[in-house]
């Protein structure tokens, strides 16, 4: 028998208790072992609802999710062995005073021996950049360095699907690369779900679900989304700061990906060219 | 108002092994019709200053001037209607069965006319577009939405400075294009804002001054011209792409704001 899918919805529907609108719709997809996919849409597009459905924190009103080939439902030992959820808001996950316990904490619910768990969660902290922070009491830390405490406890966890809820959004430009390194280091070992505002975040992902009004409405390349402007409106997705300048100028096909790229370019194609030394 | 925050310094779990200085002398002001952008990286300090523009936090040292007046002689209350201060996910804070109470709560705590309460809460949420939701359970509305009613129940108040942090963290590209919407109307009716972001790219758009902070202390502070052009580590990607033209021997000026800066380049590309 092949390997199941390591995700895997068909006509799934949800509505929330009380609510006329379901909140997700006949949403269908696939993501196979391995595959970096972003999600992108509105607010209120039905992306965080999907999150909890693969994860089981929501039961399906209509339709299947399969992880790995296991029902979040029914087998919520199997699935949560196998996922690893990182939420927007990092305050609401760390729990123990200092943060090398805040990054043990998972492990030690599940009986990892004492020797493995200080090298897992030295790894884990190192993977995120806060070395020399173990033992900082989390409420003494920012925003951003929350949310790196609260990737390192998933990490350590080495889970086998990372779903990522706005894993940077409360993130420098430094920090948000840092982490994006992470993740790109983490590609093809790890399924990886990232959900994001940041269009910028996924012009390298495998595959780009666009989500509105409940409903799976593209399943498109990060190259076919950044190029097609009424997709993006339609979808109140706005390109990069960069990526917009670029089009403003008609070297949108340049697909600058940054700004000494987008300098070259324009330099390039300017009359003046000859004037600059 | 004119807030004024004067050498403020502040330590977290002070005389502990732990003790970790936020804040080392902070200085900077924020005037009435003006926006003042502060960005900084990750624990640089931006969300405990804040806290102190209300005194929620005590500083450790320094002064909190509102016109010119030392902001510890207020009743906190006064001071806390006066400078609203809206946090990070703002809309964990929500409460009520609908829209329409959580937006009333703070006014009425004012212990203002039920006539006037109205008035104030139907002003907020149409200021940040959110009428329509007010007979909704503030739970079943989308993130956005959320964001929106916590920053209406802000503005309820009836603040003459608003302090945001992150405010459009987690928002959609359009609920982010709202909201600085939003900035530029109350800035436009001589509100004072302050809006703390570690988006470049956005408060270039929308700020009138910068101040970058770096472990507790300034590290600049002027027009967003000045400032990014002077620090290209925090640069949007309009100064610098400018810059990186710049530095080959064009001279293109410093542009900042996404509007200017296509207007100077597409000069350049017609010659």
């Amino acid at each position: 028998m092949p390997d199941p899918a390591s995700i895997s919805c068909e006509d799934l529907s949800y509505a929330y208790p009380g609510e006329a609108e379901p909140a997700l719709s006949g949403v269908g997809f696939e993501v196979r072992a391995g595959e970096y996919v972003g999600v992108v849409g509105p607010n209120g597009g039905g992306k965080s609802t999907l999150l909890r459905l693969l994860n089981g924190l929501l039961a399906a009103g209509s339709g299947t999710v399969r992880i790995a080939g296991h029902d979040p439902t029914t087998e919520p030992f199997e699935v949560r062995q196998r996922v690893g959820m990182l939420f927007q808001n990092p305050e609401n996950g760390l729990v123990a005073p200092f943060v090398e316990d805040d990054v043990a904490f998972g492990l030690e619910n599940l009986g990892v021996p004492r020797g493995e768990m200080r090298a897992r969660v030295r790894g884990a902290i190192e993977a995120v950049g806060l070395a020399g922070y173990e033992r900082r009491e989390p409420h003494t830390l920012s925003g951003g360095e929350k949310q790196r405490v609260a990737l390192a406890g998933l990490l350590a966890l080495e889970p086998e699907i990372l779903l990522l809820d706005e894993p940077t959004s409360m993130l420098d430009a430094a920090g948000r690369r840092e982490v994006l390194d992470r993740l790109r280091g983490l590609r093809r070992e790890k399924t990886i779900l990232h959900v994001t505002h940041h269009l910028e975040e996924l012009l390298d992902a495998d595959r780009i679900l666009v989500m509105n009004g409940g409903e799976l409405v593209a399943d498109v390349y990060p190259a076919q989304l950044i190029s097609d402007p009424d997709l993006l409106a339609r979808n109140y997705l706005v390109l990069p700061p960069l990526l917009r300048l670029a089009s403003g100028l008609g070297l949108e096909a340049k697909k600058p990906r940054t700004p000494e790229d987008l300098a070259r370019e324009i330099q390039h194609r300017s009359p003046r060219r000859t004037e600059a030394r | 108002m004119r807030l004024e925050l004067r050498h403020i310094r502040h330590v977290y779990s002070p005389g502990t092994p732990f003790q970790v200085e936020a804040l080392r002398g902070v200085s900077l002001s924020v005037g009435p019709g003006e926006v003042l952008g502060i960005i900084g990286g990750t624990g640089s300090g931006k969300s405990t200053l804040v806290q102190h523009m209300n005194l929620l936090l005590e500083p450790a040292g320094g002064k909190v001037l509102v016109d010119a007046v030392d902001a510890t002689t207020l009743k906190k209350s006064e001071l806390r209607r006066r400078v609203g201060l809206v946090f990070q996910f703002p809309e964990a804070a929500l409460f009520a069965p609908t829209v329409w109470e959580d937006v009333a709560f703070a006014p009425r705590r004012l212990g203002l006319e039920e006539a006037e309460i109205g008035d104030r809460v139907r002003e907020s949420l149409a200021l940040v577009g959110a009428d329509h939701l007010k007979d909704r359970s503030p739970f079943a509305l989308s993130g956005g939405e959320q964001r929106r009613v916590a920053i209406a129940g802000v503005l309820a108040m009836g603040p003459e400075v608003l302090v945001l942090d992150e405010p459009t963290s987690g928002l959609d590209p359009a609920s982010r294009q709202d909201l600085l919407r939003l900035i530029r109307t109350l800035r436009d009716t001589g509100t004072s804002v302050v809006l703390v972001s570690h988006d470049t790219d956005e408060i270039a758009e929308v700020a009138d001054r910068i101040c970058i902070l770096e472990k507790g202390e300034v590290r600049a502070i002027g027009s967003p011209s000045e400032v990014f052009y002077a620090n290209p580590d925090f640069a949007p990607a309009t100064v610098s792409t400018v810059a990186a033209l710049n530095e080959t021997g064009w001279d293109i000026g410093h542009p900042v704001r996404f509007r200017e800066t296509l207007r100077a380049l597409a000069g350049l590309m017609e010659g």
